[in-house]
């Protein structure tokens, strides 16, 4: 039996204006059948949103550029589509949460899509009801959006384009911007809608865990915007492995893990596994996992004692005591709004507590001069371009060290060094506006360690950056961690806490729940855990999995 | 509630009538009159919550005291310079004391004509009943309420934007050129990414059929009767009137000077 | 309106906002300034009524940026709760037809910083004349109401064009202006450089 596509792309291939010599689509070709599940993988500016404006009706007619081949959806080409009318087919769930929406509240926004449609006001009540109810979220419907979190507002801007009842739902990196926790929840809605509405899924994402059990199909784009890879995902991964790791293509974590075993054992899967549970069904020797050596110095670098920080009547910072230690790398773990940003500005010197002291190398913070406190703590911002003040990658790196009056000779020879640690030599000259995602988080980084500041605070680094920027990020931050700078990171990754943190620093309701190692927070009980939001990492779920099975054979 | 329940674009339409009538008047009772009846309307009527009101009306008495005073020490020749009362140990003429109290009154009948308006409207109900009933096109209208929805987001990051600038280790701005320097420091980044999420916006909002095309339909749906041409009619009405009251018995001025 | 894309709109109404935020931030001495010094403390200062229709112009660059980005800023103001209201939407009107007048005798084609900085001064011009009625300058004597129109025209120049411009021209170099016209300007510029 054969289905038939409900979109059929037909050797697609599009270039924008600048650079006609260099399409972004190159010769695309593939099908989506009728309730067919297909994931898009590809390595940040492989073109994927680009696929998605041809698909969304947002293109060609906004195009500055040239498109050639077509796309069919539902055996009509795009180009015969009239304004707005590919929406009664396709609707697509963007990555930033914020920047979905035209109303103020949810009703509204719902409601928007059913106006633009033309269906009756009489009919929308009962249509907003049902897909309310559909999300999970009935008793948001008169809700202000703004006062709803990341992840209840990707589920809006599902709902909003469910209601307008689509063939072909497409999810352009979703939870991207979402902690991991509301990611679950989200694809969890997703699941439990395949259930029981009749769509095609195109899932365009990074972070692969949790989807694969829904997808069908998968198609792999490298960063010429050209396919090499159309099929069954798992075959996918065990033929391109090395294709996927050149590029920086996220794979699932077991996957990664499976492939640095091969590395380490010399030993290949032949069929590589993608969950967790396929990992641990392989007989793997014991000890694989090179064990974090713990290097806790004794060296005081800071202390803070009972910070209470209060704003507008609410405790943020509930009488805290801290020690940094020379040379520590320090994760701050907890669910979103226990208070990790502001403790970490609070000991950085960007907000005064109410109460309490903090004294880095002896010396209250108070007494330190803003310019002498900056060349001691580094802050990282989540968003790089907040920390931008110049207009070319050079003088952003130079800028403190001319601050300081040192010599352009001497600023020279810093910032070049600085610039190939943080590998941007070659972007001297660049607006720091125009680099890659990866690029503007090194170059804050590098911002903050050229004075060779002892102690760099880093909120949410790996926020939002692919699998390469990521590797390159924390290989930069260990580099510096080796020669004797304090790293504290907040971070919701525990893959990135296992592999690299000496000590971990639970945040809950303002207060520190537990100060101890990574070890030891494996050991929380899994309901503790659950509470502060956190996900043992994936080696540690293998580990616990096989001894389980030791005392399940024995027993 | 009468009045939060009007029709929006009626009510500003009628705000806005109100005060360009006002401005062909340069005595100072007429508006006097006109922003007791205001402020009634504000208390008894829309039942605004007081300390709210002060708290906004509050600037407008400096703001018109400035008024005031500008007007005595700046006025054009009088046309009877003989009239003339002691203030303060100066001699001014008693016209240039009417102008100044006119045009104070007059801008804080403004002020109460526009918080009467702002304390009892919902901008967003504003805009769609612009939408509805004074054919601002959609795209105008949807576009304006995708960029106001920013307001949060821009607040945040504004503060967000100081801090991060401070930990580079930039100072106060001292001299006028700094300033100028500073301000461009914050704005362009500030900008820049309004920028990327109204474009981002737009397309999300493109992506769900929206058009600009006059042809869709409304949830919300904004309508005209006869209580919201009553409130305009009663308003006019009364500001007319104490208009005409002021010829009648005498005192009432426009502008009689040269331009 | 058929020739505006909607994300043009949605940046203007975006760089309201901005505008209307920032000018809250750092000139919250506007109104006392005014008690003290009269209607004319606040002249040095009113050019950035008009910046956004300037910055709009420039970046957009089609017939009837000025005027529209100066309606959808005073519509902003009247959401962001400015005190004088409604009338803030006419107002809005007649400071973005002076600015516009100015490009249309350029048949919207020259942007150069003469032409921005005259545009300033044309929302100057059909502002102050406003002003004349509804804010009763006209009873004021002839030498201040001169004061006070030299001080706005010269802060239309200088703030709504010249600051307009250098903010725009900051802007372009980010990059995020690229599918407008004056980032397409830019990129052609460096291409060639």
């Amino acid at each position: 039996m054969s289905q038939t596509a409900v979109i059929k792309v037909d050797h697609l291939t599009l270039s924008f204006e600048d650079y006609p010599e260099k399409p972004v689509l190159d010769d695309i070709n593939f099908e989506l059948k009728a309730e067919e599940n297909l994931l898009i993988l590809g390595p940040s500016g492989c073109g994927k949103s680009t696929l998605t404006h041809c698909l969304n009706g947002l293109y060609p007619r906004e195009l500055d550029g040239e498109l050639t081949g077509d796309v069919f959806i539902k055996t009509k080409s795009i180009h015969e589509y009239s304004h707005g009318e590919v929406s009664h087919s396709v609707g697509v769930v963007f990555q930033d949460p914020e920047t979905q929406f035209c109303m103020f509240t949810v009703e509204d926004e719902i409601a928007f899509g059913l106006e633009n449609k033309g269906i009756l006001p009489s009919e929308m009540e009962n249509i907003i009801d049902s897909v309310l109810d559909l999300i999970n979220m009935t008793a948001y419907k008169t809700r202000k959006i703004t006062t709803l979190s990341g992840g209840q507002k990707q589920k809006l801007a599902l709902a909003c384009i469910l209601a307008m009842e689509p063939d072909i739902l497409v999810l352009d990196e979703p939870t991207a911007n979402l902690d991991p926790v509301a990611s679950l929840e989200f694809i969890k809605t997703i699941h439990q809608l395949q259930q029981q509405k009749n769509f095609s899924l195109i899932i365009i994402e990074h972070q692969l865990d949790g989807w694969i059990s829904l997808i069908d199909r998968c198609l792999m784009l490298n960063n010429k915007g050209q396919v090499f890879y159309n099929g069954n995902l798992r075959d996918g991964v065990n033929v391109h492995r090395h294709t996927l790791e050149q590029q920086g293509i996220w794979i699932p974590t077991p996957t990664r893990i499976a492939l640095e075993i091969e590395k380490q054992l010399d030993h290949t899967f032949d069929n590589l596994p993608l969950t967790v549970d396929e990992l641990a069904s392989y007989p793997l020797p014991n000890n694989i996992f090179l064990a974090h050596i713990n290097r806790r110095s004794t060296q005081l670098a800071l202390k803070a004692e009972e910070l209470i920080w209060t704003k507008k009547s609410t405790t943020i910072i509930n009488e805290i005591d801290i020690n940094l230690y020379e040379g520590e790398f320090i994760t701050i773990l907890g669910a979103n709004g226990s208070g990790k940003s502001s403790l970490s500005k609070l000991i950085a010197g960007i907000e005064k507590p109410n109460k309490g002291a903090i004294h880095l190398y002896e010396k209250s913070l108070n007494e330190w001069k803003e310019r002498d406190l900056r060349t001691k703590i580094g802050y990282v911002f989540q968003n790089p371009e907040h920390q931008f003040i110049t207009d070319s990658v050079y003088d952003e790196v130079a800028f403190s060290l001319r601050v300081r009056g040192l010599h352009e000779e001497d600023i020279n020879h810093q910032v070049t060094t600085i610039l190939q640690q943080c590998q941007l030599t070659g972007f001297e000259e660049s607006h720091p506006y125009t680099l890659s995602q990866g690029q503007k988080r090194r170059l804050s980084v590098a911002t903050m360690i050229v004075d060779n500041q002892s102690i760099l605070i880093l909120d949410e680094p790996t926020f939002g950056q692919d699998a390469n920027s990521t590797k390159q990020l924390l290989s930069l931050l260990k580099e510096r961690n080796e020669t004797g700078t304090t790293i504290v990171m907040i971070t919701h990754d525990m893959e990135l806490v296992q592999q690299y943190a000496d000590r971990v620093v639970v945040m809950e309701d303002g207060k520190i729940a537990l100060d101890t190692s990574p070890k030891q927070l494996w050991e929380v009980p899994s309901e503790q855990l659950k509470k502060w939001q956190l996900e043992l990492p994936i080696q540690v779920k293998l580990e616990q999995r096989k001894q389980k099975d030791v005392s399940y054979v024995y027993s | 509630m009468y009045i939060h329940n009007l029709n929006p674009s009626i009510k500003a339409i009628t705000v806005i009538l109100s005060v360009l009538l006002l401005t062909m008047v340069f005595d100072p009772i007429t508006p006097f009159l006109f922003l007791v009846w205001i402020w009634i309307l504000t208390i008894f009527v829309a039942k605004v919550n007081i300390k709210k009101y002060l708290l906004y009306f509050s600037p407008f008495f400096i703001f018109a005291a400035g008024m005031f005073w500008t007007n005595i020490a700046f006025a054009n020749e009088p046309i009877n310079p003989t009239e003339v009362v002691s203030l303060f140990g100066n001699t001014i003429p008693i016209e240039d004391i009417q102008t100044a109290l006119s045009l104070s009154h007059r801008i804080l009948t403004f002020a109460s004509l526009s918080l009467l308006f702002l304390l009892t409207t919902n901008v967003v109900h504003f805009i769609l009943s612009l939408m509805q009933q004074c054919k601002l096109p959609p795209k105008l209208a949807y576009g304006i309420l995708a960029g106001y929805r920013f307001l949060p987001m821009i607040k945040d990051e504004l503060v967000l934007i100081k801090s991060a600038h401070r930990v580079r280790g930039i100072n106060r701005a001292k001299t006028l050129k700094e300033n100028v320097h500073q301000y461009k420091r914050f704005i362009v980044p500030l900008l820049a990414s309004s920028i990327r999420k109204a474009e981002r916006t737009a397309i999300a909002m493109e992506s769900k059929g929206f058009t600009g095309s006059r042809e869709r339909t409304f949830y919300r749906q904004f309508t005209v009767t006869t209580k919201d041409w009553l409130f305009m009619i009663m308003m006019l009405t009364v500001l007319v009137t104490l208009i005409t009251l002021a010829w009648q018995i005498g005192y009432f001025r426009w502008y009689t000077g040269e331009i | 309106m058929n020739n505006w894309r909607l994300k043009e709109v949605i940046v203007m109404a975006a760089l309201s906002v901005v505008f209307g935020v920032v000018y809250l931030a750092f000139l919250p001495l506007g109104g006392i300034l005014v008690g003290f010094m009269g209607p004319i403390g606040y002249e040095p200062i009113f050019g950035i009524w008009f910046i956004v229709s300037i910055i709009a112009a420039y970046i957009i660059r089609k017939p009837g940026a000025a005027f529209i980005s100066e309606t959808i800023a005073a519509t902003i103001e009247v959401m962001l709760g400015n005190a004088l209201g409604p009338i803030i939407i006419l107002v809005g009107m007649i400071q973005g037809i002076g600015a516009e007048a100015v490009f249309a005798a350029t048949k919207w084609k020259n942007y150069a910083l003469w032409v921005l900085m005259l545009a300033g001064m044309g929302s100057a011009v059909t502002s102050f004349i406003w002003g004349m009625f509804q804010g009763g300058y006209i009873a004021f004597a002839p030498s201040y109401i001169l004061a006070m129109f030299v001080i706005r025209l010269i802060s239309g120049a200088l703030i709504a064009g010249w600051l307009g411009k250098a903010i725009s021209d900051a802007l372009a170099k980010t990059g995020v202006l690229s599918s407008f016209a004056l980032g397409k300007e830019y990129k052609k510029g460096k291409k060639a450089a």
